[in-house]
């Protein structure tokens, strides 16, 4: 095996790799997203989502509660499941919105600013540990390009923690009903979430703002130039 | 040359043929013209190496030759690079120093570390050469996916059959390095085999038509 052979087999598998899965629709319908900036509305659904998604786990613990104090533990636990359930699908929804804003974020030139991670807005120690490494590291980076996608890593693994520590606390709340302490932290758990989608929205922020920077006489030209052909 | 090398070198030929009739038919010339530029290369060098053997079959004749299509290659890199990144200035700024870097280090890796070119050491030199185009294309291929940049299907194509052909190539040259110039017959119809493949997909791809195209009032202004 020659180093030129070895060479070229790497490069001819990345090569392969990345344009056989590359898709051009795609490329292009996300570029009309880019272009079209839809801010306004697309953040304000967001929030109006997001605070749907509180009313219903905090309704739901507080349900949970309530049936736990009049000794109803198998209702307690069917609707601490319920809180459960709403928190995963909103967990869902926040990591595939987290990987969407990773790839716009290459797509644009300029990121609007964000502050640096900090613990303080979370309660769960691995959370906090995780921010405060997340801020850190957030000082040797010198790109905004890259803080951003500092963030929305730091988001995604924020989101992961309060799902895991929920699921592992609604089976340890299954397992042993009378101890207070997995009803508490799961309590912990979703004003963690909360926290978490505050700074999701403002991550979202930052983007819609930095994709309607791109002045609207380019923005025409840009989408003739990448839709048409004639170049 | 061997009959079946001669029926290949038709073959390409008709397939090359195809490949430029395409690229005006459809319109895709405009897309890398320097490809165009490289076809034609490829197809005159083609011609008069089977027509005229004894004058162009030659190893002074295939050392020229090869020394045209290596540039023309590079170039076909660099101009799919260029029409990529032009309208969008921060991955144009990225490709720029991936692109430099590279023709940097593949310069002083085949000026210091190669014998000069003869036809009898090829395979000292032209692997080296091969790499450095590979290694063009690759870069541009993970700057597009990586900055999600649009480009053309049939620039894809380019890239896509290029890329395999040229390991193909240096592979061959290793066998032949290894095998000395007993296996250069055997070893002239793989690649004549390998390039016929390479043309024939071009072909395909030149003439396929677009997909139904995006609507461009679709964007606000």
């Amino acid at each position: 095996m020659t180093p030129e052979l070895v060479l070229s087999s790497v490069g001819c598998v990345l090569l392969c790799y990345t344009l056989g899965r590359y898709n051009r629709a795609l490329t292009l319908q996300r570029w009309q997203f880019v272009l079209n900036a839809p801010e306004r509305e697309a953040i304000e659904s967001l929030r109006q989502r997001m605070s749907v998604d509180s009313a219903l786990a905090r309704q739901a613990l507080e349900a949970a509660d309530r049936a736990r104090e009049s000794n109803r533990v198998p209702d307690a636990l069917t609707v601490l499941h319920v809180a459960l359930s709403t928190l995963e699908e909103a967990g869902a929804d926040r990591l595939t919105r987290l990987r969407a804003m990773g790839i716009y974020s290459r797509m644009v030139r300029a990121i609007q600013p964000l502050p640096p991670p900090a613990p303080a807005p979370f309660r769960d120690p691995g959370l906090r540990a995780t921010a405060s490494l997340a801020g850190l590291a957030y000082r040797f980076l010198v790109g905004t390009q890259e803080r951003f996608r500092l963030w929305l890593l730091f988001l995604g693994l924020g989101v992961r923690i309060v799902l895991r520590g929920g699921r592992r606390l609604a089976s340890e709340a299954g397992r042993q009903p009378d101890r207070a302490r997995p009803w508490d932290l799961f309590a912990r758990g979703l004003s963690d979430f909360e926290a978490l989608d505050t700074s999701h929205l403002a991550a979202l922020e930052a983007l819609a703002a930095s994709l309607a920077a791109v002045d609207r006489g380019g923005r025409l030209r840009l989408w003739d130039r990448i839709a048409g052909d004639a170049r | 040359m061997s009959e079946l090398q001669v029926v290949l070198a038709h073959a390409v030929k008709l397939a090359l043929v195809a490949v430029l009739a395409g690229l005006f038919v459809r319109g895709r010339a405009r897309l890398c013209w320097s490809f165009a530029a490289y076809a034609v290369a490829i197809l005159a060098g083609n011609v008069v190496a089977s027509l005229w053997p004894a004058g162009f079959h030659t190893p002074s004749f295939w050392v020229l030759k090869q020394g045209v299509y290596d540039a023309l290659k590079m170039v076909v890199a660099l101009e799919l690079a260029w029409r990529a990144f032009e309208a969008f200035p921060g991955a144009m700024r990225t490709a720029r120093v991936a692109v430099l870097a590279l023709l940097v280090l593949s310069t002083v890796a085949l000026g210091a570390l190669t014998p000069p070119s003869s036809y009898m050491t090829l395979w000292e030199w032209q692997p080296g050469v091969a790499t450095a185009a590979l290694w063009l294309l690759t870069a541009t291929a993970l700057l597009v996916v990586w900055y999600q940049v649009p480009v053309h299907d049939w620039q894809r194509a380019i890239m896509l059959g290029l890329a395999p052909y040229l390991l193909v190539f240096v592979t061959l040259l290793g066998l032949l390095e290894r095998r000395g110039w007993a296996a250069r017959s055997q070893l002239g119809i793989l690649d004549s085999a390998a390039y016929l493949a390479l043309a024939t997909f071009w072909a395909w791809a030149v003439w396929r038509r677009d997909p139904a195209p995006p609507v461009p009032g679709g964007v606000r202004p």
